[in-house]
Parts: C-alpha cells; sequence; structure tokens
C-alpha cells in the first residue's frame, strides 16, 4: 500500500514535469516497464532511487512521503489535477480582491444551501 | 550466462567458514543451547571477531572485508550448519550495519561502520519490533521528540536480537505520529546511552545462543547528527535493509535444514534394523531424496537473490522468494530428519530437535511468510 502510494506520488510528479514514462525512465536509467512498476507499487523503491527520481523532478525527497490522509489537509497539488478547480482558481486570481470576496461568498452561500 | 561453478575465492571463503565453525562454533553448539535466557556469552563475539567473522558483510573502505552478497551467503551457510543461534549475534549486527550502508551519510558510516568491523569485538543491533508494530513497520510509536540540538526518545522495543550485547542499536522511531511512515526515522544510540536499558530477556524455543529482549527508551537524548540519513527516510532504510537481510536468513534456513538432513543421512545409514541399515528402505532413502532436493532448490533461488543484488539488479520478489521457501523447506525437514531418526531425533543427545526448534523462527522473523507472499503477490 505505501509504495503503491509513493508511487502515485511519481506518477503525479511525473506528469507535472510533463514527462512520459520512457522520457522519465531514460533519465534515470532504467527502463520504462520498470518505471512503470514503480508507480504501480509493483517493486520496492529504494533511497538512492527515489533521491534520483527527486532530484529530475525537481520535488523534495518528502514530497514523495505524503499519505494520502495527509492530502486531506493540504492536498493543494492534488486538487489541481482536476482542470476545472484549476480554472476557476485562474479565474479568481484574475479578479480583484473585492470580487474575489464576493465569488468566495457565493461559495459560502451554496455550501449553507446543502 | 548462468554458471554454478564457485570460484576459487568462494572456495577459499567457504572452506575457512568451514574450519572456523567446526572450531569455534559446533563445540559450543549444545551448551549455548541449554544456558538459560539473560545468560549471554560474550565469548562468541570474541570468537567472531577474533576470526574476522564480524565484519565480513561491511564494506573494506569502513575496515571490513567487503565480501559481496553471494560470497556472504556460501561463507553464512557454513556458519548456520554449525549453530545458527550462535550466528544470530552476527546476523543482528548485519542487520544494523545494513542501516548504515543504506541509509548513512559517509561521516556515520565512517564512524559506526569502522566501529563494528575490524577485531574490536563490537556488534550491532537492529531495534524496530514495538508491542503494537511488527509485521506493521509503520505502526512504530517509539517517539523521537526534537529538542535543542538533538532528539530524545521514548519508548519500548520488543524482541531485538542482542539487546543488552550490542554497543549500538539502529532504533526506528517517529518524529511525528501524524506523518505515519513518512515520520520514521532511524536514530544511532550507543549501547550506554543514559536512559537505556533492557527489560525482559526472552525464553526462546530456539536461537538460544543469541539474547532477544526488550529495549527501553525513556528519554535517551541522541544529537541531531544520529539521525540516520535525512529526515522521514526511516521508513524506506528499514524496507532495503530488510529485503537485503532476506537472502540471508534463507541462507540461515539452508544450512540448518543442511546439518538436520546430514545428521539423518549418516544415522539412517549406520542404524540397523531388520538387518540392513535403515537407508536401504526405500521409505526412508526416498524422503532423504525428497530433502536434498528441497535444500538445493532452496540454495538456487537463495543464490540467484544474491547474483541480482551483486549486479544491481531489482531483487525484492526474489528474494522474498528465497526466504519464504527456504524457510518452510527448513522446518519440514528437519522435521523429517526428526522422525527418520525415531528417538534419537526426538532426544537432546543429537542436535536434530535443536535443529527444528531453531528453524521454526525463520517463517516468523523479520516479515512472516504472509508478508513475504505479500510482498511476491504484489509483484506479479
Amino acid at each position: 500500500m505505501i509504495f503503491r502510494e509513493i508511487g502515485l506520488r511519481i506518477q503525479q510528479a511525473r506528469e507535472e514535469s510533463c514527462l512520459t514514462q520512457e522520457e522519465l525512465a531514460e533519465r534515470l536509467g532504467c527502463t520504462q516497464p520498470t518505471l512503470s512498476n514503480y508507480e504501480l507499487g509493483k517493486r520496492r523503491l529504494y533511497l538512492n532511487l527515489l533521491n534520483e527520481i527527486a532530484r529530475v523532478l525537481n520535488k523534495p525527497l518528502d514530497y514523495f512521503m505524503h499519505t494520502s490522509e495527509q492530502d486531506q489537509g493540504d492536498g493543494i497539488e492534488k486538487l489541481l489535477l482536476d482542470p476545472q478547480l484549476k480554472e476557476m482558481l485562474i479565474s479568481a486570481a484574475s479578479l480583484p480582491a473585492k470580487e474575489r470576496n464576493l465569488v468566495q461568498d457565493f461559495i459560502n452561500w451554496r455550501k449553507n444551501q446543502k | 550466462m548462468i554458471g554454478f561453478a564457485l570460484t576459487e575465492e568462494q572456495l577459499a571463503v567457504q572452506k575457512k567458514a568451514r574450519e572456523f565453525a567446526e572450531l569455534y562454533m559446533k563445540p559450543y553448539a549444545h551448551d549455548l543451547d541449554r544456558m538459560p535466557a539473560g545468560h549471554f556469552d560474550r565469548k562468541i563475539i570474541d570468537r567472531f571477531a577474533t576470526h574476522g567473522y564480524t565484519s565480513f558483510f561491511i564494506p573494506k573502505e569502513y575496515g571490513g572485508q567487503g565480501l559481496d552478497c553471494l560470497s556472504s551467503a556460501i561463507l553464512w551457510e557454513e556458519l548456520a550448519v554449525a549453530c545458527d543461534g550462535i550466528s544470530r549475534v552476527i546476523a543482528g549486527s548485519m542487520a544494523a550495519a545494513k542501516c548504515l550502508i543504506v541509509g548513512g551519510t559517509s561521516e556515520q558510516k565512517r564512524r559506526y561502520l569502522t566501529l563494528l568491523a575490524g577485531g574490536k569485538k563490537r556488534v550491532g543491533a537492529m531495534a524496530i519490533t514495538e508491542h503494537g508494530a511488527g509485521s506493521d513497520v509503520a505502526a512504530v510509536s517509539t517517539l523521537a521528540r526534537k529538542v535543542k540540538d538533538g532528539y530524545s526518545l521514548f519508548g519500548t522495543k520488543y524482541y531485538i536480537t542482542n539487546a543488552g550485547v550490542a554497543d549500538l542499536y539502529m532504533v526506528l522511531a517517529t518524529t511525528d505520529p501524524a506523518k505515519q511512515y513518512a515520520g520514521l526515522d532511524f536514530f544511532i544510540v550507543p549501547g550506554d546511552a543514559k536512559g537505556l536499558s533492557i527489560g525482559k530477556i526472552e525464553d526462546k524455543m530456539g536461537m538460544r545462543a543469541a539474547q532477544n529482549g526488550e529495549v527501553i527508551l525513556d528519554n535517551v537524548s541522541v544529537p541531531d547528527e544520529n539521525l540516520l540519513g535525512k529526515v522521514g527516510t526511516g521508513f524506506l532504510v528499514a524496507m532495503q535493509a530488510l529485503d537485503l537481510s532476506r537472502p540471508m536468513m534463507a541462507v540461515d534456513a539452508i544450512g540448518i535444514a543442511r546439518a538436520a538432513y546430514e545428521t539423518a543421512l549418516e544415522h539412517t545409514r549406520k542404524r540397523i534394523q531388520f538387518g540392513k541399515p535403515l537407508f536401504s528402505k526405500q521409505a526412508v532413502s526416498f524422503a532423504l531424496a525428497d530433502m536434498a532436493t528441497a535444500i538445493d532448490a532452496a540454495r538456487l533461488l537463495t543464490w540467484r537473490t544474491c547474483v541480482l543484488i551483486d549486479r544491481g539488479h531489482e531483487f525484492t520478489k526474489e528474494a522474498s522468494m528465497a526466504k519464504l521457501f527456504a524457510s518452510e523447506m527448513a522446518v519440514e525437514v528437519c522435521s523429517k530428519a526428526m522422525h527418520l531418526m525415531g528417538a534419537a531425533g526426538y532426544s537432546s543427545d543429537l542436535p536434530v530437535e535443536k535443529y527444528f526448534r531453531d528453524a521454526k523462527v525463520l517463517t516468523i522473523l523479520e516479515g512472516g511468510n504472509e508478508i513475504q507472499r505479500q510482498i511476491i503477490a504484489q509483484g506479479l
């Protein structure tokens, strides 16, 4: 389970870097099926390789070591994988602060309706 | 290309280990097995250290002999044949060294691997298991509270090999329980650290020459530099160190099984019943044929894992296969050996009942066999 979670993080970081499995595997000096096995949690990932992955994908090591429970608290990067949420954030950022407050009020009002 | 012939160097390692085991382990095996719990004999460490067997697994640059995994397995089998209970003392130290090799900084390796190497008569211990954290390593609750310039450790470790014997402990603890496995780190704790004490010593069924017990950490202070490697890496280091230990544990099983098989073979060839040696009965010789085949199969699985490790290939699944197969094989072979020898096998006059007791723990230790099956299944 834990290695599956680490694998998901690698997949996420790889996609953020716009790299295919083949491209990342090449940079790591392993094969694409091997990388795929790591991302799927089928093979155990050891410290040296994870350090290398962190270096190539420009992430701190602990990025890969966060649990899904922690994501519930501050999983903003995971939320941003949703295109609609990402679009909403970008649109909100382009609004003046006052209007952002209005949007927030609307969201709060909708939430209270439920 | 697959080759099965050992090199001259490997044959020399094997011969030397066999001679050492015959002279310095076998003569003490019976008595050490009969010692009451809590009476650890430090001469075990003296003998290992004097003949260079406390450091064959430590890289040359840190004062060890730097044997590769396959050569280590060849050496280890000879020790396990003589007495795996005595070998366990070094296995405990090897586990601690593996943590340092896998996760330590250059300075930590230089300082602590050299401490374990050479003829210094020092051994280490890996302290992971707790009352509530056995197979579930991520459940470790020993707390490492951050203080100025270091950490204070609080918790109790159970069943620790070399408890009360080790000169240094690699203690797995959490710096933040909310982070679960990501909050785990190894801490290098000297055996004489203030606040470290030894609780109950286990009275075990087998492996009695080695000492296992509770290690109690009550406000043990360690400086920042005693956190192994980088923060948050404890879980990964533990997994890798345990994976690396697996082929050696398989070798423990092969050694014990070989000892039981050789004893049974000799006994059934000598013992006359109905006017002929027992071995002439097909029921007996076929059982021995099965035993010899199973031992060889386990050795091949194990050596394959060692070669994968030595060549830097992936080995997790193969290591678990070796440990799973070899440990179950050893229990089976010892049981068969005991049965073939009848009352002599059951009596403590001959060591087969000891082999049986020693073998059983290998299906439980360092990842029970259900965990091995889980690892194998994940890799399918």
